[in-house]
């Protein structure tokens, strides 16, 4: 291997080993959007301040997401020895002196916040991590680093075979490194599938120059945060990746295009990005080999549109992020016209794992079709919304019990969204689907980039329908009439059943919204309808409830509802109408009345007051029954 | 954040950036950062320094959900769109706190207290549903609690 690279390796391997025997216990927190959220900033103050003010034999690092990202703060935590390392969660700022007397000062666990041992052996009172009902099953291996090593920190990455990959490829003539990620069955991790080695192979056939490649990490599903993690948590995985595809593809510059919504990613990544350039790993003559590339981190600006590849280049190339008519693909006339690949996040990861273990062992996990494993981020009304990387074919059923816990409450899960609002719903009978490509694609839907988003029967299908089709809406990018005018329509006869105003007709005028924006420009386009046409399908008596019988079982949409005064006497009365931001409740003592046109269904007054106010049916199944026998009289 | 910048302050802050070299973004972000928002002076500064016009400029910035036209207020509330939100009733917190606040979404109140802002998924649902208070995440809301929270920030000056 490159005698640079060689070195490289090895200075880091014994600064990170000079680390791990410092003979002090340290403390390596979760730092990462989701932790941030709970509290993790303030989880550390408290430790350094604490290690500082009592003379602590303890040191604080930080680290990437384990995964269990409802339970941060999780802190992982090496006793002075380094003989184990036990994985603890929630530990807030309040906890944190606890914490501290009991792992630092007593040097004993504290069980009951335990997670399990994540190095060493398991004691009487904490299994192995391994053995966590959440980590059962997963093979992490884009995850391996992720919650040890700090992602600020080259060496960390250097010292874990970190750039190894990079180096083989190196020795290694472009064909053979397209032909080892096409051995691999590596498919593009965003949704599509594409083959990843055939993708490059285009590049590196391309006759022209120079070449790009741009790395997706727009991750604009919502509920989605698989990029979020490897971004966060192992940024050189990424840019190891788009180097060994810039040697496949004879690519000169490569760009990571990042969400406006990741600041934190943004940042480690130009961290990740400096670093390697001051190792002498991106930028001219890279260690010595002669070969070339530079990576420019860029932020997006907030548009779902720009995830779409062709958006994308266009936002890069300053123009307004609208998706390019196909073809020329990008392959051909991306980047300011040049031959271009792009690829997601977590498709250029994976590189760094086949050139450094070959294909055959990257493609012995999942399926006869699917290869590699993959990363899911589970949301919703579930009990964990947490990021795991398990192999393609499980159960949605089996990773909705494994993975997130179950349903919240034990309620039944009346169905999911397998990737994103363009991907369509899934009814709650079909929880056998497995977690592979095809069984979506043959539905009409599709497994996107690894957000998958659960709900129960408190869910309304129309409200539902309603996100989807307005996030549509809002995020057109305006080229096609078919689309912005279509998704805007859509939103209104959804907003028209959801008021109360539902007509038979709706049905037809959805059939031909569903069969007119087929003719879109893009994806974006193509897939607006999505929710609605399989909601129709799979949520088919639920519609008819709303359009025929004005009654929305879920008691969500605001026509169909209504609110009303249940108890004069009951105390938290006055809460009630303190609360209410519409001043909706009036009268006087003894006397209040909802005035229904003020009233935004917003259900406050039910939440501090539940026994004073009730939420209603506002048509009565009884009447509107009544009703049409009376018409049919 | 600094006051009204002047034409010759805006071109020194900009003067690094190339046409042609996928700078535009890069540029608006520049000036937001610095200045909190992307003023009329700046999309023509932009447009002279990148080598081309005010037109393509703006409809760049129109373009895209994170650029401000006008500063930003003293508060800014981002409400969290996304589905797991949604699911937990994110959308009556937002018609509660928008009547609360009475801005319409994407608006400011009237003495540039509260910004309240549409907002996408950022993968923290686990504390659904929730918004964003000047980027801090403040979740595991309820609508009392939104209306509350809406009430205490629009009384502190
Ligand atoms: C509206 C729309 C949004 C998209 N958003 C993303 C995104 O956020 N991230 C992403 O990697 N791909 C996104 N894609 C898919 C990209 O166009 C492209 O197929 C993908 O980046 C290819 O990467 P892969 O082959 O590695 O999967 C989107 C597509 C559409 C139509
Ligand atoms: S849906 Fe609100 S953070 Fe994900």
């Amino acid at each position: 291997m490159n005698a640079r690279l060689e070195s490289l390796i090895a200075a880091a391997k014994q600064a990170w080993a000079a680390e791990r025997s410092s003979g002090k216990v340290r403390l390596t927190v979760v730092l990462d959007t989701s932790s941030v959220a709970r509290g993790a900033e303030e989880t550390i103050a408290a430790m350094r301040d604490a290690i500082e003010k009592q003379h602590l034999n303890a040191e604080v690092a930080i680290a990437g997401s384990w995964g269990f990202c409802w339970m941060e703060p999780c802190v992982a935590v090496r006793n002075a020895s380094g003989t184990e390392t036990v994985l603890y969660a929630n530990i807030t700022a309040e906890r944190v002196e606890e914490f501290l007397q009991a792992v630092v000062t007593e040097g004993r666990h504290v069980p009951e916040w335990a997670l399990g041992v994540a190095e060493g052996n398991p004691t009487a009172d904490v299994p192995l991590l391994a053995d966590h009902p959440f980590m059962k099953g997963q093979i992490r291996r884009l995850m391996a680093n992720i919650g040890t090593t700090d992602p600020e920190n080259i060496d960390h990455y250097l010292a874990h075979d970190g750039y190894v990959g990079f180096g083989k490829a190196l020795e290694m003539d472009a064909e053979t490194i397209v032909k080892e990620v096409v051995d691999s069955g590596l498919g593009g991790r965003a949704g599509g599938g594409f083959p990843a080695g055939r993708k490059w192979d285009f590049l590196r056939t391309a006759t022209t120059s120079p070449r790009y490649l741009v790395c997706n990490a727009d991750e604009g599903d919502p509920g989605a945060w698989v990029n979020r993690v490897l971004m966060e948590g192992d940024p050189h995985l990424i840019i190891e990746g788009m180097l060994i595809a810039a040697l496949a593809g004879h690519a000169d510059a490569g760009y990571v295009y990042i969400r406006y919504e990741y600041p934190l990613s943004f940042r480690r990544m130009q961290i990740a990005v400096q670093q390697a350039y001051a190792k002498g790993l991106l930028g001219n003559d890279i260690l010595g080999s002669g070969k070339s590339f530079d990576i420019v981190v860029f932020r997006g600006a907030g548009s779902y549109v720009c995830g779409e590849e062709t958006g994308l280049i266009n936002s890069i190339d300053g123009h307004r992020g609208m998706p390019r008519i196909k073809p020329p693909f990008p392959a051909q006339a991306g980047l300011w016209n040049k031959p271009t690949n792009v690829n997601n996040v977590e498709s250029y990861a994976n590189a760094p794992l086949i050139l450094r273990n070959g294909a055959e062992w990257w493609s012995s996990v999942s399926t006869a079709k699917e290869k590699g494993t993959k990363m899911f981020s589970f949301s919703g009304d579930v009990n964990w919304q947490g990021c795991v990387e398990i192999p393609f074919g499980p159960t949605v059923r089996s990773a909705l019990e494994q993975y997130a816990g179950g349903m919240t409450d034990g309620r039944p899960c009346k169905g999911f969204q397998p990737g994103g609002p363009l991907s369509g719903v899934v009814n709650g009978d079909e929880l056998d689907l497995t977690l592979t490509l095809d069984p979506y694609r043959e539905r009409g839907l599709f497994l996107g980039g690894g957000g998958i988003v659960f709900f129960d029967d408190t869910t309304c299908i129309v409200d539902f329908c309603n996100y989807f089709l307005a996030f549509c809406e809002m995020e057109s990018c305006g080229r096609c009439t078919t689309c912005h005018g279509g998704t805007q329509r859509a939103v209104e006869i959804i907003r028209r059943i959801q008021s109360g105003g539902g007509r038979q007709h709706d049905f037809e005028a959805f059939e031909q919204l569903v069969k007119t924006l087929v003719w879109s420009n893009c994806f974006h386009g193509q897939f607006a309808m999505t929710s609605i046409k399989t909601a129709l399908k799979a949520f088919r008596e639920e519609w008819i409830e709303h359009i025929d019988d004005k009654q929305c079982r879920a008691g969500v949409c605001e026509g169909l509802i209504e609110y009303r005064v249940t108890s004069q006497s009951d105390a938290a009365l006055a809460e009630a109408v303190a609360i209410c931001p519409t001043n909706a409740i009036q009268g006087e003592s003894g006397n209040y009345q909802v005035a229904d046109s003020l009233c935004i269904r917003c259900g406050a007054c039910v939440e501090v007051a539940p026994g004073a106010m009730e939420r209603r049916h506002r048509f009565p199944i009884e009447v509107s029954q009544g009703a049409a026998a009376a018409a049919g009289v | 954040m600094a006051a009204e910048p002047t034409t010759a302050e805006l071109r020194a802050l900009i003067a690094e950036f190339e046409p042609g070299k996928g700078h535009l973004v890069p540029a608006l972000h520049k000036v937001q950062e610095t200045y909190g928002y992307i003023m009329r002076e700046a999309i023509e500064a932009v447009a002279e320094q990148l080598n081309t016009t005010p037109a393509l400029v703006y409809g760049c910035v129109s373009f895209y959900d994170d650029f401000r036209t006008h500063p930003a207020a003293k508060t800014e509330i981002s409400w969290c769109s996304g589905p797991a939100c949604r699911l937990k009733g994110g959308d009556q917190i937002r018609s509660a706190m928008q009547q609360t606040l009475e801005v319409a979404l994407g608006g400011q109140t009237e003495d540039h207290g509260v910004g309240f802002h549409l907002g996408q998924c950022i993968g923290t649902c686990s504390e659904a549903p929730q918004v964003w208070v000047n980027g801090k995440v403040v979740g595991d809301l309820t609508v009392a609690k939104a209306i509350r929270l809406a009430r205490d920030l629009k009384g502190s000056k």
